[in-house]
């Protein structure tokens, strides 16, 4: 299935870019993508997932116009044309 | 109904343009002169919410920020002056706050956050704009307003982006909630336009002064967050984290239209 994913402040500059399409399989789950994100964006990898492979806690993760908490992104299932914005935590004053 | 303070001619006369906004009116004007607020940092976002505020005519200002002005700071912090490089920052913002307006009283401290002056700083305010550059600062400060249960105003930017909290201690999610953990990979150097910065801190201000006078609705279990590149603006709900380190304790309260300072007496203080 396809969705949309958007990334916001560091991590678009660390992606290079603002959104993409993204295919993930069936029934795959928010953590999933995180990590497949990590693996084709190796340099915006630490904000996406710790060490261990689980959602970065800090990020804040958007499922179409509902926030996610990080450690609900293994029980979170995502459907097709599901958009997901990834905002890393900003601190610029 | 709180003893207020009651309005000069001058103060009238100053005010006259905002004392015509419906349900704010010479009442909501004179709540702001009787509240006191902190600013932490005044740089690009807290030094155009402090100079937000000081024009509403807020009574009391306490500024923190530690350091002399550089010439790199004259992008974005309105506060400073191009003379007053080599100087302490809070000086040329007192100054340039005073030209502006004379009535509002000015408390400066020339440090930064931090665990030795949190408590005493948020023990002297009703509100606090939080805008320090450094996670750190920030968390300490969502955590000492939590633990005093005073309001917080956490705003923030990075590039052409913003976001915008406000928290009311025990009712809204805290900046713990949101942010569980400071971020690994956060860079004290941020790309910024004041143009950003600044409109962070006005959004900011128009909070503090929303909160003081009671009107309006507050950016209260939303975050607001925008990207000034495509001039997109969302607000995205946000639910207190129960087992929240910082906020998790606090009952939950129910006084959704108290005006800051009438109801202190129902605020339940953590465990």
């Amino acid at each position: 299935m396809k969705l949309r994913v958007q990334y916001m402040a560091q991590i678009r500059a660390a992606v290079g870019r603002a959104e993409e399409v993204i295919e993930i399989p069936e029934g795959s789950c928010l953590a999933d993508l995180l990590n497949q994100l990590a693996t084709t964006h190796d340099a915006a990898k630490a904000h996406f997932v710790t060490e261990t492979g689980q959602a970065r806690p800090s990020l804040l993760i958007v499922v179409n116009d509902a926030a996610v908490p990080a450690r609900e992104a293994a029980t979170t299932v995502l459907h097709s044309d599901d958009v997901v914005t990834l905002l890393p935590p900003i601190a610029g004053g | 109904m709180l003893d207020l303070p009651e309005l000069t001619s001058d103060e009238r006369s100053r005010y006259e343009w905002q004392l015509s906004v419906s349900d704010f009116g010479e009442e909501g004007q004179c709540r702001l002169k009787n509240a006191t607020v902190l600013v932490s940092r005044i740089g690009g976002v807290g030094g155009t919410a402090a100079m937000q505020l000081a024009a509403a005519g807020i009574g009391r200002l306490v500024l923190a920020h530690a350091g002399n002005l550089r010439i790199d700071d004259l992008n974005r912090q309105l506060l400073m002056t191009t003379d007053w490089i080599g100087k302490p920052r809070v000086e040329s913002a007192v100054r340039r706050l005073r030209e502006l307006n004379p009535h509002v009283e000015i408390e400066t401290v020339a440090e930064n956050v931090s665990d030795s002056n949190a408590a005493e700083l948020v023990g002297r305010c009703d509100v606090v704009v939080s805008a320090a550059p450094l996670f750190a600062e920030r968390l300490l400060m969502n955590r000492e307003a939590v633990r005093q249960q005073k309001p917080l105003v956490d705003s923030a930017m990075y590039e052409l982006e913003g976001r915008l909290m406000t928290i009311v201690p025990g009712r809204t999610p805290c900046l713990s909630c949101l942010y569980p953990e400071p971020p690994p990979n956060w860079k004290r150097e941020f790309p910024v336009f004041s143009a950003v910065s600044s409109t962070v801190g006005s959004l900011a201000a128009m909070e503090v002064i929303k909160l003081i006078a009671g009107i309006g609705e507050s950016l209260t279990g939303r975050l607001l967050t925008f990207d000034l590149r495509d001039m997109s603006f969302r607000t995205v709900p946000i639910a207190r984290q129960p087992d929240c380190a910082v906020c998790g304790s606090l009952s939950h309260r129910v006084d959704q239209h108290e005006k800051l300072g009438e109801n202190a007496e129902k605020r339940s203080m953590p465990e």
